[in-house]
């Protein structure tokens, strides 16, 4: 063994010393200490007779496997004999030949064990090193994806996920091969337990097995490459480390809130005789110190106390030290977050700035806290941080993940990101057999906001959406339901807004005051620096595959308006300008309130001119609320009850059936992604009954343009909402019942029951006391009495006569009920409309 | 080898110690250090014991500004205050092995004993956890709930004196007590320590200012340093759940008094480690501003408790309604006569927040009290902000001008500089009373900051929640505090719940108010606030019926109102000490809102 004479070995396994430079066993150092420590002896060929491929015979270079680690050494002993053990097999194995061939040698690895007849077990535990040795080996040789493996058919001849990662990490050079813990899990279970719960161990045979593999692919490959593991089964909350998880592997999520500056550590330093010029061999950090040589080892210089440090010949990695601290959704109620350090090296130093979210895996360390620094005494204290394995960036600051959101793009960016739980699935399905599903997800969508259940009914849809379908000419028909709410002050509207918006994914809230056109779609802008033109996303880009909700819709100007035609119908914005010509997709539901035409719904005009929205605007909103403040003794009632409950009772008893808002965008981001429905034949049958009575009903004899007719565009409305509908229950299949409702919510927004389809005007009366059919009749009444008496009274272009006048004249031929000014206004102003009469002011003219 | 073998006051940790030894002698050879995870061996039954059912707490010195002086290190005493800020978990070595003997650290910063160089996963040794709090005296509180500390004074210079006996005793005691000389010799030869000791015991005598170690506090500036009023405390939680201690509450934490040297030396620590981590919160509390405290035991205060002689009253139907009834009287002649407003004003003081749903903190009741001028603020305001003092253990008093906005920090914000929560004028305890002079606001332009402190303000007054700056995010403590607001006309920065044209009639006041009424008073409002409260189902059905009367006949009317009118049927009903919603009751608040909306128009 001719690298027992490597100094840095020389006492390695059995020193507790040995413990400070070993690759993680050491707290003021780097988990690649030792790989470099190897590489540098590859550096040194004066103690070896065998050129390069050192990583190799980083294998076969160290203790013999009689030596097993001494129990005496109390602290150290334990990674020295880490170190010890996980050597040994190999050694026995990869004898002097494993240079060069590399499929031979495969063999070899495999066959490790046999020779050892002794098992040697990782110090303090019943871990074989050489089951695990063999367990990664056969993990990284043999894993294969479930779903790539069944694809191909000749799934045994290629070869494993990690050995074409392990390729290609040697063509990029890299330096470290990213390991998904899952995968270990589902190779093996028993390794990933091992992994999880003695990080530190397994992980340098990690190494050791992965840098043979390396050698064999690639004996010259001189680079050292790390294993990161990410992605563990189960993370734990900040809040939850406790003493049990010390040098255990754990997964954490968190913000970054601090990063130190990076530190540069010394690995290595070379000293120089600055008698002779003689270079030292380098010199190895110990405990976090590096010790200086007091004699100059050129044998015939030997000076005392000449040796300098060689600062630019010294090898430095860069260290970085990240505070993480909690994310808000994990503080309890009445807590402050928890905050832990990160320890950050090489290639994850900067991989994180403050701000970001992030998902660490890594080991938890405790540091012993020293009086002072030349004390070797320590406190009873620990430090504790976090040794960095792997970062990775999550974005959950919105509820909804974006990418559950992505309907056509299912094999997306980050497929693992979204893949849900089962469990979670399960308990998903199994909320949706509920009967009382719809409900009760209306009840939870913004369950602050008292009554307005058909338009939370609306909104649920919004959310859910239809299908959006390409056909093969290459029309494309959207799936996304559009909702205007247009309705009195003070009707919360814009509550209702804020809460989809902060529910929705990729959610942009605007007004429509401070909106122009070229901000909520895309404008053209020369970089100042280089000259070109760039095109920057307006909120409606912004908002792709979102939920864009505008408040003060009627505020905004004409110009910006009309922009939203084509968003609406064909989802993309086009741009020509400055010599840019594009199409953007802008995928996106428009959510809009606006308040009516004269700020207060106005009863004695048409729902249309109470809007004043082009139409052309207008019939491109699925649903169009119109929220009305209506006296209803039995809304009343019921706010009264539920005030009174809240106040005088448990308020346990007064938890209604709702889901928490997680589990509710859980189920909307499930629905959206795996739910696809389609038409049963019944429903289209029944869709187009319906379709063929709404469009007789616009059509009524005598109606006028103030009615919202039916056009082809409501009847994909009514099927996006039964779509969305059929969602909502996690069928595949559209149903009668849901073409049903879509249509009764599609009535209901309009208050349509409550229209007269002859003036277009919403019957307040109606809507406000239900009285409706004795009421028509009697102004049908009032109506025929008033034509008698023009055609009485008045000649065709004769004199002009007043309101009043009128009334008067009615008293007294109807001495039956009283007859009020604005009953008489609103029958001239339908005779009006027929064109029997026309109206100025308070005179009329019979025309 | 436990009973009082030790003086619990005086030499707690002695006691801890030897209740340990005996678990470890009990559970024999075979002794497994890790079934004391997390648990009690039965040294707080011990204290338990001694405080409470031998009724020796009274003998505990109380910690503030005063006592600091002369309390001894190491002794038991207890704090009161509010948590300010959570510095998460420390990990310690708990329980080690000695040679063959196992040592415990509990409640204690520096071992007694020489400790092993050792890893975590070392089997002699386990690794336990505490929480460290940072609390500081309940911000606000009035100067009646101090204790009267002339007798524990007395009492504690007698037992420190006890203790330097026992001491000189325990040297003679060579081999029981022999490491515990060790320790001490050890202890003593940390030099801030040692000067503490020195300049601590002329102190008593003398009663000079701090026995600051002065070449410490020059160089850390950055903690103001203690003024009597408000010491801040470290207090160290051992085995007990999460959810036990909240922020903002408030607690009297019984435990060990420590002064320990690390963090001086630590400041000198110039090694690239400690660099990097010098975040460390630690460093910016040094011990000799910041005591430790190891609790042993911690309670929830809750205003009775800072009532001194608590009169022991039964709730009698006509003892308080006598009481209600001085009260009232008092009220009405400290408003100059205007037994509506003073009305009003008991319900008001007696409002907290019961439930939370959703967003709506029911049970909150804010007063608005409009019409004032500068004359009569100067008079009624003052007079009125005296009563509340007088009456409530915790108040406050903010002038709302533009420069206050523009400059005040209200809510506390995370520091992460330091890891520290920085407190604001908004963090305050539960059941805290807030008096907002808005008066004396003149037009002028609020800046963001001014911005932002209305808004928080208007939360706080309308959702009972305040938002803490944690810089990346925002996150909503919730809070009880009752609030009046004093303005000449309806304020709109700060809109009540109630609001009501204040009209004197009569400006004579100074009316001498006996102590024993002051205390009578007090002590009704602590207990009727807590009162549970109820509705018959007839009732229910009556009130039911007005809410929808009322809304028929006036659209104007929501939500808001039906909760306010709810709210002052349940305060009324519990000012007479009932626990049920009558029908005389409602009749009240309903003839109270009738004279309120008169006034108003």
């Amino acid at each position: 063994m001719a690298s027992d004479s490597s100094p840095a070995n020389f006492n390695g396994p059995t020193s507790p010393d040995d413990s400070y430079s070993s690759p993680i066993g050491n707290t003021f150092s780097s988990p690649g200490d030792a790989r470099r420590r190897s590489r540098r002896r590859s550096s040194t060929p004066s103690a070896f007779a065998t050129p390069p491929p050192n990583q190799s015979r980083f294998a076969t270079s160290d203790a013999n496997p009689a030596l097993t680690p001494t129990p005496s050494s109390r602290r150290g002993g334990r990674r020295g004999g880490r170190r010890a053990t996980s050597t040994t097999p190999v050694n026995a194995a990869a004898t002097p030949t494993s240079t060069d061939d590399a499929p031979a040698s495969s063999e070899g690895g495999e066959g490790y064990d046999a020779d050892d007849a002794r098992p040697t077990f990782v110090w303090g535990t019943n871990i074989s090193v050489e089951d695990v040795n063999e367990a990664i080996y056969r993990f990284l040789k043999h894993f294969r994806d479930s779903s790539t493996a069944s694809q191909s058919e000749d799934g045994l001849l290629r070869e494993g996920k990690y050995e074409i990662a392990i390729k290609r990490v040697i063509e990029i050079e890299g330096e470290s091969l990213d390991v998904n813990a899952r995968d270990v899990f589902d190779y093996d279970p028993d390794l990933y337990t091992k992994m999880v719960r003695y990080p530190l161990e397994v992980l340098a045979i990690f190494d050791i097995v992965l840098m043979n593999m390396v050698g064999r692919i690639n004996p010259l490959f001189e680079k050292h490459i790390q294993t990161r593991i990410f992605n563990l089964k189960s993370s734990t909350s900040m809040r939850n480390l406790n003493p049990s998880d010390v040098e255990r592997m754990v997964s954490l999520k968190g913000m970054i809130i601090r990063s130190s500056s990076i530190i540069p550590e010394i690995r290595e330093a070379i000293f120089r005789c600055l008698v002779c010029g003689y270079y030292s061999d380098p010199v190895v950090i110990n405990r976090g110190q590096i010790t200086e040589p007091k004699i100059c080892l050129k044998e015939e210089c030997q000076a005392r106390d000449s040796m300098t440090l060689v600062h630019n010949r010294c090898r430095f990695t860069d260290k970085q030290i990240v505070r993480l601290q909690e994310t808000p959704d994990e503080i309890p109620e009445g807590g402050t977050p928890h905050t832990v350090s990160l320890l950050m090296h090489d290639k994850l130093v900067d991989t994180g700035k403050p701000g970001d979210r992030v998902e660490v895996t890594g080991i938890y360390r405790a540091m012993t806290v020293r009086v002072g620094p030349a004390q070797r005494t320590v406190k009873s204290l620990f430090k504790t941080y976090i040794d960095c394995l792997h970062i990775k960036k999550t974005d959950k600051s919105r509820m909804l993940a974006e990418d559950p959101m992505d309907v056509d793009n299912p094999t997306g960016r980050n497929v693992e990101d979204i893949s849900f739980d089962e469990e979670k699935v399960e308990q998903l399905k199994e909320l949706s057999k509920l009967p009382d599903i719809y409900d009760r997800l209306t009840r939870s969508l913004a369950p602050n906001i008292w009554e307005l259940d058909d338009v939370k009914k609306g909104l649920l849809c919004q959310l859910f959406g239809g299908n959006a379908l390409k056909l093969a000419s290459g029309a494309s028909f959207r799936g996304d339901i559009n909702i205007l709410l247009v309705g009195d002050p003070g009707t919360s509207k814009s509550q209702l807004l804020q809460y989809i918006h902060k529910l929705s994914p990729r959610g942009i809230y605007t007004s429509g005051r401070g909106s122009s056109a070229v901000g909520l779609t895309a404008y053209v802008a020369k970089d100042p620096e280089t000259g070109e033109t760039v095109l920057e996303s307006g909120a409606l880009v912004l908002s792709d595959r979102g939920i864009c909700c505008i408040d003060e819709f009627d505020k905004m100007s004409d110009n910006a308006r009309s922009m939203l035609h084509e968003v609406m119908e064909q989802q993309t914005v086009s741009i020509a300008k400055a010599g840019i010509i594009a199409s953007l997709n802008a995928r996106t539901s428009v959510l809009a309130c606006a308040n009516p035409s004269g700020s207060r719904y106005n009863p004695r005009l048409s729902v249309i001119d109470n809007i004043h929205l082009p139409p052309t605007l207008l019939s491109r909103f699925d649903l169009i609320y119109l929220l009305l403040d209506k006296a209803d003794e039995q809304t009343d009632r019921r706010l009264a009850k539920h005030i009174v409950a809240l106040h005088f009772e448990n308020p346990e008893s007064l938890e209604q059936d709702v889901l928490d808002l997680s589990t509710l965008t859980t189920y909307v981001s499930y629905a959206r992604k795996h739910i696809h429905p389609q038409l049963s034949d019944e429903a289209a049958e029944e869709l187009t009954q319906g379709y063929v009575e709404l469009r007789r009903r616009g059509n009524f004899p005598g109606s006028s343009k103030k009615v919202i007719t039916a056009t082809p565009r409501q009847i994909e409305s009514l099927i996006r909402l039964s779509e969305a509908l059929a969602r909502i229950r996690f069928s595949e299949w559209v149903e009668k019942s849901d073409v049903m409702e879509a249509f009764r919510l599609l009535e209901v927004a309009m208050q349509q029951s409550a229209t007269d389809h002859s003036t277009g005007t919403i019957d307040m009366d109606l809507i406000t006391t239900g009285v409706s059919a004795s009421e028509r009749m009697r102004r049908e009444n009032v109506l025929s009495a008033i034509r008698s008496i023009i055609m009485e009274k008045m000649q065709l272009g004769g004199p002009s006569m007043r309101l009043l006048e009128l009334l008067e004249e009615l008293k007294k031929q109807s001495p039956g009920p009283e007859v009020h000014l604005h009953d008489l206004r609103n029958a001239v102003s339908t005779l009006a409309s027929e064109g029997f009469v026309s109206l100025h002011g308070d005179t009329l003219k019979r025309v | 080898m436990v009973g009082l073998a030790y003086d619990l006051l005086a030499n707690p940790q002695g006691a801890v110690r030897s209740t340990f030894e005996k678990a470890v002698a009990s559970s024999g050879l075979d002794f497994d250090p890790a079934s004391l995870d997390g648990k009690d061996w039965g040294a707080l039954d011990l204290f338990r014991q001694f405080l409470f059912d031998q009724t020796h707490l009274s003998q505990v010195p109380i910690l503030n500004g005063e006592t600091i002086k002369w309390v001894q290190p190491n002794t038991l005493v207890r704090f009161r205050g509010m948590i300010q800020d959570m510095l998460g978990n420390e990990f310690y070595v708990g329980a080690f092995k000695d040679g063959d003997v196992w040592r415990t650290n509990k409640f204690m910063d520096v071992s007694h004993f020489p400790m092993p160089m050792a890893s975590t996963s070392s089997p002699h040794m386990r690794v336990w956890e505490r929480r460290l709090l940072y609390c500081v005296p309940v911000p606000g509180r009035n100067s009646w709930t101090e204790p009267s500390s002339e007798l524990v004074v007395n009492r504690c210079v007698d037992c420190t004196s006890q203790q330097r006996e026992k001491r000189r005793r325990m040297d003679d005691e060579p081999v029981d007590h022999m490491d515990m000389l060790v320790s001490d010799e050890g202890f003593q030869g940390s030099p801030s320590t040692k000067k503490m000791k020195e300049d601590g015991h002329p102190s008593v005598s003398s009663q000079t200012t701090e026995p600051i170690n002065e070449g410490i506090c020059s160089h850390m500036s950055m903690v103001p340093s203690i003024d009597s009023d408000s010491l801040p405390c470290l207090v160290k939680i051992y085995d007990s759940p999460e959810s036990d201690l909240k922020l903002n509450d408030v607690f009297e934490f019984i435990g060990v008094l420590t002064f320990d040297s690390e963090v001086s030396m630590d400041k000198d620590d110039q090694d690239e480690l400690s660099n990097g981590f010098s975040e460390d919160v630690l460093v910016h509390l040094p011990p000799n501003k910041v005591p430790r405290l190891h609790c042993l035991i911690h309670r929830k205060l809750t205003v009775p408790d800072f009532l001194h002689s608590s009169p022991i009253m039964e709730l009698k139907p006509h003892v308080v309604k006598e009481i209600r009834e001085a009260l009232l009287r008092h009220l009405t002649a400290v408003l100059g006569d205007d037994s509506v407003a003073a009305h009003f004003m008991l319900l008001h003081l007696l409002s907290r927040v019961h439930t939370r749903v959703e967003n709506i903190a029911v049970g909150k009741l804010s007063l608005n009290l409009t019409g004032f001028s500068k004359e009569s603020v100067s008079l009624f305001g003052h007079r009125l902000s005296l009563a509340v003092k007088d009456l409530l253990p915790v108040t406050h008093c903010i002038p709302l001008t533009v420069e206050f906005l523009n400059s005040a920090s209200l809510a506390p914000i995370k520091d992460y500089e330091t890891n520290r929560l920085i407190t604001g004028v908004l963090q305050l305890a539960e059941g805290s009373h807030l008096i907002v002079d808005e008066t004396q606001l003149k037009a002028g332009t609020l800046n963001s900051v001014g911005v932002d402190n209305t808004r928080l303000l208007k939360n706080l007054m309308e959702l009972q929640k305040v938002e803490y700056d944690f810089k990346y995010y925002k996150m909503e403590m919730a809070a009880d505090v009752q609030l009046l607001i004093i303005s000449e006309g309806k304020s709109n920065i700060l809109p009540a719940d109630i609001v009501i044209p204040f009209q004197p009639t009569s400006v004579d006041s100074s009316e001498v108010v006996a102590a024993e009424a002051l205390e009578a008073w007090r002590w009704y409002l602590a207990t009727v606030k807590s009162l549970p409260h109820s509705i018959e189902s007839e009732m229910q059905k009556v009130v039911e019926n007005d809410l929808v009367e009322a809304r028929q006949s006036d659209r104007s009317i929501g939500s808001q109102d039906f909760n306010r009118w709810l709210t002052m049927g349940r305060l009324m009903s519990v000012s007479f000490g009932e626990n049920c919603l009558s029908l005389e009751h409602w009749q009240m608040v309903k003839e109270l809102e009738r004279l309120r909306r008169e006034r108003l128009k």
